[in-house]
């Protein structure tokens, strides 16, 4: 049976470390000047004056509804059967079309390719030897969870079902499979 | 935002620039400029050789600013030696490939309609009369007022008039881009700029051929067009203002902020819109026949189409919410 799956991001307990951002960078193997993956850390000041700090994932949030992958006019950019998004560089012309629908600003043009890429769940190199993404791996505080929405017995299943979770930009209908635990304080900035 | 997740600079939201808002706008004038030598030719009595200079203007822009345009834009892609892969692949999902389905009728049709109104000139007097002699049977063989291309070239033009609006508006990461307006906007700014661009060519290349009654014919056009994309412009906007969130946001932010707001105010509405009109109740008042302010007005209408095309690939990629 086909997979599919999915990260959930725990605010709560990423601390910003950039642990993952660097074993990204580092098993694909990425040119200097592009990112796959970033942590955003936001300052926050919360109604009673103390403060806090929001961290965001910036990566693809592999959508079910695919911006991306509808506006590709050579079938470059894809959903494989385990819905992870991919590009195939050998079909891309470089219109950036991709680049430019994808809501979570995803996509990078690669400096040597000339062709967009971006997150691929590890799907090629480390999901496929049946080991986790390099970012799941590497975080020292298991603020990040991976596995298989098909599978009920997943650690991921689990997860979601004891934590708050939400996805961003719900509204747009892309269904990203990137699950977002907010923090515990403040308000939620889907 | 706290830099130490490394460099930013691929998270701009600005990924396409100035060539595509050349060829949006050099796509809008072919389509805009093959309905005016099509309307024109289908007035009663326009319908033979000698073609009137304003048929033939049409006729020769058409199938060359969408060359033009195509050729900028395969230069614009990342991997341009890759374009042919567009011609092979097709998903049917996307605007751009139903563009490229469009443009494979649209260009031919648009050559093979020119190719009728310059005959003489292709077979017999010009340079390559020689090389061309072997197609002037099909060419004959078509005849000088095939219903059947003229109407399929003037459906052609609409679909890609309005499919280069379809190409924006496809991505909801851009409020601006995503109206429904947008492609109607750009097929009536498009079919302004080319009644625009085949009064200025017709009257500066064939002037001697130029009917003065069509040319009227064209200005009193282009005098409905333009208020009409007017109109379209405060609907697209007030219709922004009032969805809420991001993209009154957008609205407000892309008529106030920098430097697009004076591309805005003063290229488009103040060049492109306001001063046709002005013209056109002053200098050309009751139907008078001013070539210098024909040829100015034409000017002006195309200047303000290319401040359009513009402002909103630059603004709708500027303000994102």
């Amino acid at each position: 049976m086909a997979k599919k799956y999915a990260m959930v991001h725990d605010n709560n307990l990423c601390i910003g470390c950039q642990a993952c951002n660097v074993a990204c960078r580092s098993e694909n193997q990425l040119p200097e000047s592009v990112y796959r993956l970033q942590v955003w850390i936001k300052p926050e000041e919360y109604p009673n004056g103390t403060l806090g700090y929001e961290y965001h994932r910036q990566s693809c949030v592999h959508c079910e509804n695919t911006p991306c992958v509808n506006v590709c006019p050579t079938h470059a950019s894809f959903k494989n059967e385990d819905g992870v998004v991919l590009v195939d560089v050998d079909l891309c012309v470089g219109c950036l079309y991709c680049v430019a629908a994808c809501p979570y600003q995803a996509r990078y043009v690669d400096p040597v390719t000339k062709a967009p890429n971006k997150c691929t769940f590890c799907y090629e190199s480390r999901l496929s030897r049946g080991e986790e993404p390099a970012c799941v791996t590497v975080c020292p505080t298991e603020a990040l969870v991976f596995g298989d929405l098909n599978d009920p017995q997943s650690k991921i299943n689990t997860v979601l079902s004891e934590r708050v979770t939400y996805q961003q930009k719900e509204r747009l209908g892309t269904k990203p499979k990137m699950f977002i635990v907010p923090n515990h304080k403040g308000g939620i900035k889907s | 935002m706290n830099h130490i997740a490394g460099s930013l600079e691929q998270y701009s939201t600005l990924i396409w620039h100035w060539p595509i808002a050349v060829y949006l706008f050099l796509a809008g004038l072919s389509a805009g400029a093959a309905m005016t030598s099509l309307m024109v030719k289908w007035i009663e009595g326009n319908n033979k050789a000698p073609w009137d200079g304003l048929i033939k203007a049409g006729a020769l822009l058409a199938p060359l600013t969408i060359c033009l345009g195509l050729f900028l834009l395969i230069f614009d892609l990342t991997r341009p030696l890759h374009f042919w892969k567009l011609l092979i692949h097709y998903n049917f999902s996307s605007v751009m490939t139903l563009g490229v389905l469009g443009l494979f009728i649209y260009t031919p049709l648009s050559f093979i309609y020119a190719a009728i109104k310059f005959k003489p000139w292709l077979f017999e007097t010009g340079p390559f009369a020689g090389l061309l002699k072997p197609f002037k049977g099909i060419i004959d063989s078509i005849g000088d007022n095939p219903a059947w291309l003229e109407r399929t070239l003037f459906l052609f033009a609409v679909i890609i008039g309005i499919y280069t609006g379809f190409l924006l508006s496809a991505m909801y990461s851009y409020p601006l881009f995503n109206t429904p307006l947008l492609p109607i906007l750009f097929l009536a700014s498009g079919l302004s700029s080319g009644v625009a661009a085949s009064i200025l060519f017709g009257l500066l290349f064939f002037k001697s051929e130029v009917n003065q009654k069509n040319a009227k014919y064209l200005l009193e056009l282009d005098l409905r067009v333009v208020p009409m994309e007017l109109l379209l412009l405060f609907a697209l906007f007030v219709g922004m203002y009032f969805q809420g969130g991001d993209k009154t946001l957008v609205a407000i932010q892309a008529l106030t902020t920098g430097v697009w707001a004076y591309v805005f105010w003063i290229g488009v509405i103040g060049i492109g819109i306001a001063t046709p009109l002005l013209i056109a109740v002053t200098a050309l008042r009751h139907h008078a026949y001013r070539v210098g302010y024909i040829l100015l007005n034409s000017v002006v209408v195309l200047v303000g189409v290319v401040f359009l095309r513009l402002y909103i690939l630059y603004a709708g990629q500027t303000f994102v919410g």
